[in-house]
C-alpha cells in the first residue's frame, strides 16, 4: 500500500518539477547557510573550550600598585592558587601602532603558536597573529621596539587576548593598531630598564583558584595586602603619595583644631561666665555711687554760674584798651610817616652838597689861577659843609628808623588787644555754654542712675543667660570629643582602602577580552538554530500549500478510497512522503556542502579568525549539526504538512467525496454592489487566503532578514560615522598619578570607572567629572542637583534610558551603588559614559577641590608619560570604529541576497500555486471571451493589494521584532549602543524593493495565463 | 435479514435550511440478493445508501449490516467494518489518477487478507489489455470497470452501487450491469443498486421505492429479466 502511494507520489513529481526543484533549493540553501554558521559556531565554541583547558587559562587576574612580595606570593601558593606574573609594557612603534610587550607565559594563559617556535634568546620575540596579518609581518622579520630589535620566531596568541583590546572599554578590536609581542625575561627586564615605554608598567597577575578557595575569598586576601610605599620607585606615585597622605593629615589636623577650638571655646564661655558675674557686681556699685554723682553734679553747676560772671567783668576791660591802644598807634604812624620824608629831604640836600663841593673842586683845578684860588677856598668851605651835614643827615635817618619801630610796636599793641577783644564773646558764650552743659549733665546723672537700675536688672537676666550657655558649651565640647574620635577612625579607614595593594580584581567572567569569539559566535549560533527553524517552517508551509491544493484536486478520489477502507495514514502517507523525501536531500545537499565546501564552514570560521586572536582551529561537524542538516528539514516537512492536511483528511468520506469546500465565513461577505473586476479580485483573494497568508508568511522571513541586514548596517555604519563625528575632543589622557596643575590648554575631568550590568554581561561605564565650560560635550542640560548627570549617546541607547530616568551605577569593586537621574543625553558615542558636574563628582568619591585624573584636550599636552594610565586620540577611535563595518561587510550582502531569494521565490511558488488552481476557471473566462489582459487583471492584479498591505504590516512588524531582539540579545556583547532607527528612505526602500520584485513575478506569471489555453475546459473533466 | 434498517431517520441543516430527507425507513435485504433502490431526484436514495455503507451518521433509528450495528460504528472501527464487508461503486469512477488501473485496483486488495485473483478479475471485467494504464487514457466505461474491479477486488459481501451507470451510454450501461450479474452469480455478492433508471429494476431480485424519504413501495421480482434484454437503458 504504502509503495502504492509512494509511486504514485513520484509520478506527481515529474508533474512539478520545477516546484520541488526550487523548494530544494531553498531548502537546501537554507540548511547551508545556517549549518555554516552553527557549525563554525559550535566548531568555535566546542574546541575554544578545549584550549581553555590545555592553555590553563586563568580563572582571573589581578592588577596591583606594587608586585606582590615574596610572603603575599607564598601565602596564595600555599593555599593552592597559581598565581603567574603577567607584567607588560606598551610601546608605541614605528608605525603609531602600540604594542604590548610580555614575558613568555610558563604556566597560565599559555601562547598559542600558529607558526615558528617561543622566543628562546633576548633578541627573539613572539608576535600576536592578528596583528603580523594586518601588518604583514613573517617569521624571521625584525621587529623594531623601545630601542632594539627582535626576530621575529613566532607567530601566536594568548587566550587572555582572544578579543586583542588594549583597553577593556574599547568597542571594538583594531589589530593594526594594537598587538601583543612576548619575549624572554632578560629581554623583558632589560626594556624595562631602558625605560622608554609609554606608561608606567601594569602589574597583572593571571591566577588560577585550582578549586582552593571561591573568587570572593581570594579578593579578600588580597584586599588585605597593604603596599609599604617606600617600595615604590616611581616618582610620579610617590608625589601622588604625598599628596594622599598629606591630605589625610591636613583633615587629621582639621579635626584636631576643632577639637581644641571647642575647648578654648568652652574655657571662654567659663570666662565669660565669670565675667558677667563680675560686671553684675560692678554695676551694683554703681548704683550705689549714683548719689554721689547726682550732688557733685550741682556744685558743679553753681560754679559754672560764678565762673561766668567773672568772665564778663574781664572783658569789658579789654575793650576800653583796645580802644586807646588803637588811637596810639594811629599817632605814632603819623610820626613815623613825617620823620620818613624829613629823612628823605635830607638826603637831597646833602646830594646837592656834594655837587657843589665836587663841582668847587674841579674849579680849583682850574688854570685859570684866580679862579682856581677862589675855588679852592670855596671848595674849603663846601667841604666843612658837606662833612657837617652828614652829621645831621645821619642824626635825621636814626630818628625816622626809631618812630618807625615805634609805629610797628604801636600796630601790634592794637592787634594784640583787637585780637584778645574778639575773643572775650566766644569766651562769655564758652561760660554760658559751659554752665548749660553742666545743667544737661545734671539731667543725664538723673537719667543714668534710672538707666543704672534697668541695667542691673538686664545684667541679672545676662547672668542666668550665660549660666546655660556655659551648660550648652560643654554638651558641645563632649560632642565635638565624640566626633574627633569617630572621625578619626573613619579617616584612618577611608585612607586605609588607598593603602591596599589590590588595584584591580577581574574575573574571568568579566573580562571580555577572554573567550569574546565563542561569546560572539554564541548568539550566531543561536540566532542561525532560530532563523533556520522559521525559514523550514516557512518551507514546510509553502509546499503544504502545494500538497493542501493536491488534497483538494483529489477530495473524491480520497473520499472514495476511504468508503472502500483505505487508512488517512497511508492515505496522509501518500501525500507527504515526496515533500519529505524532497526536503531531505534538499537537507543532504545543503548538510554537505556547509561541511565540505571551503564557503561552508570553514569560511564562516575565517570570519573570526579575521577579528579575533585565536589558536589554530579546524572546522568540527558535530552531531547535533548532522541532526539538524538531515533530520530537521524533514522532520519539519513532515510535522507541518500532517498539521495542515489533517483537518481535510479527517473530513468524512463522504464530504470528501462530495468535495465539499469548507464553509469559510469570509466568503460569506456580503460585497454588495461593486464593479465585477474587483470584486471578482475581492472572492478570488479571499479563495485563496491560504496562498496569501503563505506569501506574506514568506515576505515576513525575508524581511526579517533583510531588516536584520539592514540593521546590522545601520548599526556598523553609525559605529563608524557617529564615533568620529560626535567626539569633539582630539585628545583624552587618563592619569594613574594625577598632577595639580591643569595642562595648559586642556580641560580637566575626573574619571571614575564603574560598571553597570546588560543581559548578564558586565560593561565598563566611565562615571566623568566635567567642568561646565567643556567645549567637547555638551553639558547645557545638567541642573544644579548633584544627582543629575548628562549620558553619553551610547550609553543612553545601550540601556534605554531618556530623560527623567533613574538608574545605577556599580563601583568596580562591586561594593557600592551610585544612583542618578538623567538630566540629558548628548551626541557622544564613541564610548560609554555618565557626565556630571566636576564638583559633584569631586564629592561623590571624596576628592579635593583641585583634583581631578583626566584632560581633554583639541591638541598634544605635554604630560610626563609616566604619570599616564592611558591616551586616547580621536584618530584612535576613527581606525577603530571602521572595523565593524568591514567585518559585516559579507553578512549583510549574504543575508540581503537569502532574503530576496526567498521572497521571489516563495511568492512565485504561491502566486504560480493560484493561477494553477485557477486554471479550470481562467480557461473557462477565456472561453467566455475574456482577454488575456482582463484575465490578468482579474487573477494576478489583485495580489497586488495583498503585497502592500503585507508589506505594510510586515516592515514595522519586523523592524519592531529587530528593535527588540537587535540590541538585547544580538549585539548585547558590545559595549555601546546606538539609535536602531532606520531613515525614512530605508523603508522607502525595502518597499520599493518589494513592489518591484512583485512586478517582475508578475509579468512572469502572465506567460502562464497567456498558455493557458480555453481547451482546458475541455481537457480538464474527465 | 442480511442488511435491515429500522425507524431509520435522517436530516440535514438546521433552523431555516432544515431538511428532513429520511423520515423513518425500514427495508430488509436478504444475503446475496440484488437490490434496486429506486425513486426519484432528491427523494433520499444516495442518503440511504450511505447511511447503509456507513459514509454518512444517521439521526434516529438502526442499520444492521450482517450483523453489525453500523450506527453504532465510529472512527476506526467504521472503517474497518467498511474495509471487511463492503465495496462501493460511484457514478464518478473516482479513480487515483496517477495510478494505473492495476496500481488502483491493488490499493484495495492490500485491504482483504482473501482478495480475489487480480488477473482474473481483469478478465472477467474485459480489463487485461488496460491494466497498464492511467485513467485518463480510458474511456468512461472503462474506468467505471475499473472503479469496479476496484470494489471487487477485496471480495466484499456487500456491493454498494450509485448510479453506476449515470454516466455511461446505454451499450456501456448494458456491459456493466451484465458485470453485476456476472459477479453476484459467481460470488454470491449483495448488491445495492441506487438508480433512477427505470429498466434496471427488472433485473434484480428486489425493489425498493423511496418517495419523499419514505419507503413507498417494497416488492421481490417473480420474474427477472437477464441484463443483457432489458431494454431503454
Ligand atoms: N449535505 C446535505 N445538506 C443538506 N441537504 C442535503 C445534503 N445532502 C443531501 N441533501 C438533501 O437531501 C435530499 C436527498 O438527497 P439525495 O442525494 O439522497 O437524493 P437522491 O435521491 O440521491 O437524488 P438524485 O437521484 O438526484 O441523486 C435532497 O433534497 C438534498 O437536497
Ligand atoms: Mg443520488
Amino acid at each position: 500500500m504504502y509503495g502504492l502511494m509512494l509511486r504514485r507520489a513520484c509520478r506527481d513529481i515529474k508533474k512539478n518539477v520545477g516546484r520541488y526543484l526550487a523548494l530544494m533549493v531553498l531548502i537546501g540553501f537554507a540548511v547551508y547557510m545556517v549549518l555554516s554558521m552553527m557549525g563554525s559556531a559550535m566548531s568555535i565554541i566546542d574546541q575554544s573550550a578545549d584550549y581553555d583547558v590545555i592553555l590553563n587559562v586563568e580563572d582571573g587576574q589581578f592588577t596591583v600598585f606594587v608586585p606582590l612580595n615574596a610572603t603575599e606570593l607564598d601565602k596564595l601558593i600555599s593555599s593552592g592558587v597559581s598565581v603567574e606574573e603577567h607584567f607588560s609594557l606598551d610601546y608605541e612603534v614605528l608605525d603609531g601602532s602600540v604594542i604590548r610587550v610580555f614575558k613568555n607565559r610558563e604556566d597560565i594563559d599559555l601562547i598559542t603558536l600558529h607558526e615558528g617556535r617561543l622566543a628562546e634568546t633576548d633578541n627573539e620575540a613572539v608576535l600576536e597573529r592578528r596583528y603580523c596579518e594586518e601588518h604583514g609581518i613573517k617569521i624571521g622579520d625584525t621587529f623594531e621596539l623601545g630601542g632594539k630589535s627582535f626576530t621575529v620566531t613566532g607567530i601566536g596568541a594568548a587566550p587572555d587576548y582572544n578579543m586583542p583590546v588594549r583597553n577593556l572599554s574599547d568597542t571594538a578590536v583594531d589589530s593594526v593598531a594594537f598587538g601583543l609581542m612576548f619575549i624572554t625575561p632578560s629581554a623583558y627586564d632589560s626594556l624595562l630598564s631602558e625605560g622608554n615605554s609609554m606608561k608606567s608598567e601594569d602589574y597583572v597577575y593571571a591566577y588560577r583558584l585550582n578549586g582552593a578557595m571561591s573568587d570572593d575569598d581570594l579578593k579578600a586576601i588580597l584586599e588585605e595586602n597593604e603596599f609599604d610605599v617606600a617600595d615604590i620607585d616611581d616618582p610620579f606615585f610617590q608625589e601622588y603619595w604625598e599628596e594622599m597622605v598629606g591630605r589625610k593629615d591636613d583633615l587629621l589636623e582639621g579635626i584636631d583644631d576643632l577639637n581644641e577650638g571647642a575647648q578654648e571655646l568652652r574655657d571662654g564661655v567659663n570666662d565669660l561666665d565669670s565675667g558677667v558675674d563680675e560686671l553684675v557686681d560692678g554695676v551694683g556699685e554703681m548704683q550705689d555711687a549714683m548719689p554721689d554723682l547726682q550732688s557733685g553734679a550741682n556744685s558743679l553747676y553753681s560754679g559754672a554760674s560764678d565762673l561766668s560772671s567773672g568772665i564778663g567783668s574781664y572783658t569789658s576791660g579789654v575793650s576800653a584798651a583796645t580802644a586807646g591802644a588803637n588811637e596810639l598807634n594811629d599817632g605814632i604812624g603819623q610820626l613815623s610817616s613825617g620823620c620818613s620824608d624829613l629823612a628823605a629831604g635830607s638826603d637831597q640836600y646833602m646830594a646837592g652838597l656834594c655837587e657843589l663841593n665836587d663841582t668847587a673842586y674841579a674849579l680849583s683845578l682850574s688854570e685859570d689861577p684866580f679862579t682856581a684860588q677862589i675855588a679852592g677856598s670855596f671848595y674849603q668851605a663846601t667841604s666843612g659843609l658837606v662833612a657837617g651835614y652828614s652829621g645831621i643827615d645821619q642824626g635825621i635817618d636814626s630818628v625816622a628808623q626809631g618812630t618807625a619801630a615805634a609805629s610797628s610796636g604801636a600796630s601790634e599793641l592794637a592787634g594784640g588787644l583787637n585780637t584778645l577783644d574778639s575773643n572775650s564773646a566766644a569766651l562769655n558764650s564758652g561760660a554760658s555754654s559751659l554752665q548749660n552743659g553742666i545743667g544737661e549733665m545734671r539731667t543725664g546723672i538723673n537719667e543714668l542712675s534710672d538707666g543704672v537700675d534697668e541695667l542691673v536688672d538686664g545684667v541679672d537676666e545676662l547672668d542666668s543667660g550665660v549660666d546655660e550657655l556655659v551648660d550648652g558649651m560643654n554638651e558641645y565640647a563632649d560632642g565635638v570629643d565624640e566626633f574627633t574620635s569617630e572621625a578619626n577612625d573613619l579617616i584612618d579607614e577611608v585612607f586605609d582602602i588607598d593603602t591596599s595593594n589590590l588595584v584591580v580584581y577581574l574575573p574571568v567572567a568579566d573580562n571580555a577580552r577572554i573567550d569574546a569569539a565563542p561569546d560572539d559566535v554564541k548568539n550566531n549560533l543561536y540566532s542561525a538554530m532560530f532563523v533556520g527553524v522559521v525559514a523550514l517552517i516557512l518551507f514546510a508551509y509553502v509546499i503544504s500549500v502545494f500538497v493542501v491544493h493536491s488534497v483538494d484536486q483529489e477530495s473524491s478520489v480520497i473520499g472514495a478510497l476511504y468508503s472502500l477502507g483505505v487508512r488517512r495514514s497511508a492515505l496522509a502517507f501518500g501525500y507527504i512522503v515526496v515533500p519529505a523525501i524532497a526536503a531531505f536531500i534538499a537537507g543532504v545537499i545543503g548538510t554537505l556542502v556547509a561541511v565540505y565546501a571551503s564557503f561552508g564552514i570553514p569560511s564562516n570560521m575565517q570570519e573570526s579568525f579575521d577579528y579575533y586572536s585565536m589558536p589554530d582551529m579546524g572546522p568540527q561537524v558535530q552531531p547535533f549539526l548532522l541532526i539538524y542538516g538531515l533530520v530537521l528539514p524533514a522532520v519539519i516537512t513532515i510535522l507541518v504538512n500532517v498539521l495542515v492536511i489533517r483537518g481535510r483528511l479527517t473530513r468524512t468520506p463522504l464530504s470528501l467525496l462530495k468535495n465539499e469546500q469548507k464553509a469559510v465565513k469570509a466568503r460569506d461577505i456580503k460585497l454588495g454592489k461593486m464593479k465585477f473586476i474587483p470584486l471578482f479580485r475581492i472572492r478570488q483573494l479571499l479563495r485563496e487566503m491560504r496562498t496569501g497568508f503563505t506569501v506574506i508568511f514568506g515576505m515576513f522571513l525575508a524581511l526579517l532578514i533583510v531588516m536584520l541586514a539592514l540593521n546590522t548596517f545601520i548599526y556598523c555604519y553609525r559605529v563608524k560615522e557617529l564615533n568620529v563625528a560626535n567626539t569633539h575632543y582630539e585628545y583624552m589622557y587618563t592619569y594613574k598619578y594625577p598632577e595639580k596643575e591643569v595642562p595648559e590648554g586642556g580641560y580637566e575631568a575626573v574619571f571614575e570607572e564603574t560598571t553597570k550590568e546588560f543581559e548578564g554581561y558586565n560593561f565598563d561605564v566611565a562615571l566623568v567629572g566635567l567642568t561646565r565650560n567643556n567645549p567637547f560635550f555638551d553639558m547645557s542640560a545638567l541642573g544644579d542637583k548633584d544627582s543629575e548627570v548628562i549620558l553619553s549617546a551610547s550609553f543612553a541607547y545601550k540601556y534605554h534610558l531618556s530623560v527623567g530616568d533613574e538608574f545605577t551605577l556599580t563601583s568596580k569593586d562591586g561594593d557600592k551603588l551610585y544612583a542618578f537621574k538623567v538630566a540629558g543625553i548628548n551626541d557622544y558615542q564613541a564610548s560609554m559614559m555618565v557626565f556630571m558636574d566636576i564638583d559633584a563628582c569631586r564629592d561623590l568619591f571624596g576628592e579635593s577641590n583641585d583634583y581631578f585624573n583626566a584632560v581633554f584636550s583639541d591638541h598634544p599636552l605635554e604630560i610626563e608619560s609616566g604619570r599616564l594610565n592611558s591616551t586616547t586620540t580621536k584618530k584612535d577611535i576613527e581606525s577603530a570604529s571602521g572595523v565593524f563595518v568591514d567585518s559585516m561587510k559579507s553578512l549583510i550582502t549574504t543575508l540581503i541576497i537569502a532574503g530576496a531569494v526567498i521572497f521571489v521565490v516563495v511568492m512565485y511558488l504561491m502566486v504560480k500555486m493560484m493561477l494553477d488552481r485557477a486554471a479550470f476557471n481562467i480557461s473557462l473566462v477565456k472561453v467566455f471571451g475574456f482577454k488575456n489582459g482582463e484575465v490578468k487583471k482579474m487573477y494576478l492584479d489583485g495580489n497586488m493589494i495583498m503585497i502592500v498591505a503585507g508589506a505594510l504590516v510586515c516592515i514595522p512588524l519586523c523592524k519592531a521584532i529587530l528593535n527588540y531582539v537587535y540590541p538585547n540579545f544580538l549585539v548585547a556583547n558590545v559595549n555601546t549602543g546606538l539609535s536602531q532607527a532606520f531613515p525614512l528612505y530605508i523603508y522607502g526602500g525595502v518597499f520599493a524593493a518589494i513592489l518591484f520584485l512583485y512586478f517582475l513575478i508578475s509579468q512572469v506569471l502572465f506567460i502562464s495565463i497567456k498558455r493557458t489555453t480555453p481547451a482546458l475546459v475541455l481537457k480538464n473533466r474527465e | 435479514m442480511y442488511i435491515e434498517t429500522k425507524g431509520l431517520k435522517k436530516s440535514y441543516g438546521e433552523g431555516g435550511s432544515f431538511v428532513q430527507v429520511l423520515k423513518g425507513v425500514d427495508i430488509g435485504i436478504r444475503a446475496g440478493e440484488m437490490c434496486v433502490i429506486q425513486g426519484t431526484s432528491g427523494s433520499g436514495k444516495s442518503t440511504l445508501l450511505n447511511c447503509l455503507g456507513g459514509l454518512d451518521s444517521i439521526d434516529t433509528g438502526s442499520v444492521t449490516v450482517a450483523g453489525t450495528s453500523v450506527e453504532k460504528l465510529k472512527g476506526e472501527k467504521l472503517a474497518d467494518y467498511r474495509r471487511k464487508n463492503l465495496g462501493f461503486i460511484f457514478q464518478f469512477y473516482n479513480l487515483v489518477p496517477n495510478l494505473t488501473v492495476r496500481e488502483n485496483i491493488q490499493v484495495c486488495e492490500y485491504l482483504s487478507k482473501s482478495p480475489l485473483d487480480m488477473n482474473e478479475l481483469l478478465e472477467v471485467l474485459g480489463m487485461s489489455e488496460h491494466a497498464d494504464k492511467f485513467p485518463s487514457q480510458l474511456s468512461g466505461g472503462q474506468q467505471q470497470r475499473c472503479a469496479i474491479a476496484r470494489a471487487l477486488v477485496k471480495n466484499p459481501k456487500v456491493l454498494l452501487c450509485d448510479e453506476p451507470t449515470g454516466a455511461l451510454d446505454s451499450k456501456t450501461s448494458r456491459d456493466i450491469l451484465m458485470l453485476l450479474e456476472k459477479i453476484n452469480a459467481k460470488y454470491d455478492t449483495t448488491m445495492i443498486i441506487v438508480t433512477h433508471n427505470n429498466s434496471i429494476k427488472n433485473m434484480v431480485d428486489h425493489v425498493i421505492y423511496i418517495k419523499d424519504g419514505e419507503v413507498s413501495k417494497d416488492y421481490y421480482n417473480e420474474v427477472k429479466v437477464p441484463a443483457c434484454d432489458l431494454e431503454d437503458l
